[in-house]
């Protein structure tokens, strides 16, 4: 039975399985397949594990509510994020892939390498190339295991990317507001 | 005098800087946003006396400074004082169009591109993140046991290895009798004999030299052996322990 064989794929699997690599180990259609997975995130729904979306896989990964006692299980608690290394890890998920330098311009502050080293590290950033300027400095990206820590399914799925404003669009709101606040105190001051 | 601003910096006393702290802080944007958000100021129209005032206040109180961001925080400041001082012409600038331009333009840019990756990092934080509000079924049969295909590694992955291994070993005094020094060379063969008998655990290798001389040259060794082509480096996940072995024990294995 489909659901069944792709129930224990999934569980047995280190890593989120993607519709494809399901398809060739059932032999089974995408429509088939997706009936499944449907059923069964529906079985999953109010249970403490939960069937979900990731890195566009599939994946059962705890219920984040149940964190507190999970977290029991271990004496030791993840180290926080340091606020340089969350704004440097946001900055290269959103403008990928960037250099350095145009990290250091957005956040007005040098980048210590030990963050670019952390998040290496944790295998969140990778090297993509090099930009074509002088230099040649290092273009950095977020990588697949970014979306599996982070619990999404592609890029598209960062909070709030589609209301994230360009370089562009910042320049005309700074424009169209700066010069009427100039203007109010012009007039004010000319009116008497 | 073009704007309100004096009687502005008038109005708001000195109350804006309760204990303020330099190192609470992740740069200059980041201190003029809060210079701004907590006077509850118009970003629009920042009142650049004022600000520079508490800028440097803020600056001169820190005693400790970490150089390498030190110059970021002076070039900000000196950006201020020009602001204030361009802000005090009596005639408007214009751009080549006979736009009239704002001195504070580029700074005000600048502030609201950082406010957002700000505001979009501690979002990022929020989120349910693996091995801290979620936790994923731990893995698994051993790798030796498991038939996978052989994904390579890369540059990086290899180079982060190392920088683990040389911090692990960082602090660690070792006693030297006399010395040997281990060429490049001597080292490749070595690392080859090695594979002979069979695949070998980056880290175990790497954590048998003994000193970081010897580390250093074991990875040039096997940055050379792997440009040669006569090893291959394996890696089947990210941030997985990596595996050598020689290139023609691979062909064996994925053929056999």
């Amino acid at each position: 039975m489909l659901k069944r064989q792709v129930e224990a794929l999934i569980f047995a699997s280190d890593v989120p399985l993607s519709l494809q690599r399901l398809r060739e180990l059932t032999q089974a259609s995408s429509n088939e397949i997706h009936q499944s997975l449907a059923e069964l995130q529906a079985d999953y729904a109010d249970r403490g594990i939960r069937l979900c979306r990731i890195a566009e896989g599939w994946q059962f990964r705890t219920d984040p509510e149940q964190a507190e006692v999970v977290r029991r299980l271990w004496e030791t608690r993840p180290p926080k994020l340091s606020r340089a290394l969350l704004e440097t890890l946001a900055i290269i998920a959103y403008r990928q892939p960037v250099t350095r330098a145009e990290i250091e311009a957005l956040r007005g502050i040098k980048t210590s390498s030990s963050v670019i080293a952390t998040l290496q590290e944790r295998g969140w950033i990778k090297v993509v190339g090099r930009k074509e300027v002088p230099g040649r400095p290092q273009l950095l990206a977020t990588t697949r295991q970014f979306l599996i820590d982070f619990g999404l399914n592609s890029l598209d799925d960062l909070p709030d990317a589609s209301q994230l404003l360009d370089e562009g669009e910042i320049e005309q709101l700074v424009l169209e507001n700066i010069t009427d606040a100039r203007k109010e105190v012009v007039e004010t001051q000319e009116k008497p | 005098m073009t704007s309100g601003e004096t009687l502005q910096e008038h109005q708001a006393p000195a109350r804006a800087l309760p204990d303020v702290r330099l190192e609470q802080f992740e740069g200059p944007l980041d201190v003029l946003l809060h210079l701004i958000r907590s006077q509850e100021l118009d970003i629009f129209d920042i009142p650049i006396a004022l600000i520079a005032r508490q800028y440097m206040e803020i600056l001169e109180r820190q005693t400790a400074i970490d150089l390498e961001a030190a110059g970021d925080y002076l070039v900000m400041a000196s950006t201020l004082m020009q602001l204030k001082s361009r802000m005090l012409l009596p005639r408007q600038e214009t751009d080549d169009e006979g736009n009239e331009i704002d001195p504070r333009q580029e700074l005000v840019a600048q502030l609201i591109a950082y406010e957002q990756f700000r505001a979009l990092a501690a979002e990022l934080d929020e989120r349910p993140r693996v091995l801290r509000d979620i936790f994923l079924r731990p893995i698994f049969p051993e790798a030796d046991e498991v038939q996978r295909p052989l994904p390579e590694a890369d540059l990086s992955m290899l180079l982060t290895a190392f920088r683990r291994v040389l911090r692990r070993i960082g602090g660690e005094v070792r006693h030297r009798i006399f010395t040997e020094t281990i060429s490049v060379r001597e080292q490749m063969g070595r690392l080859l004999e090695r594979l002979q008998l069979g695949r070998v655990d980056l880290h175990e290798f790497l954590g048998e030299q003994p000193g970081k001389e010897a580390l250093v040259t074991t990875m040039l060794a096997l940055l050379e052996l792997w440009r040669q082509q006569a090893i291959v480096v394996i890696q089947s996940e990210s941030y997985g322990p990596i595996t050598l072995l020689r290139r023609e024990e691979e062909h064996a294995e994925t053929t056999g």
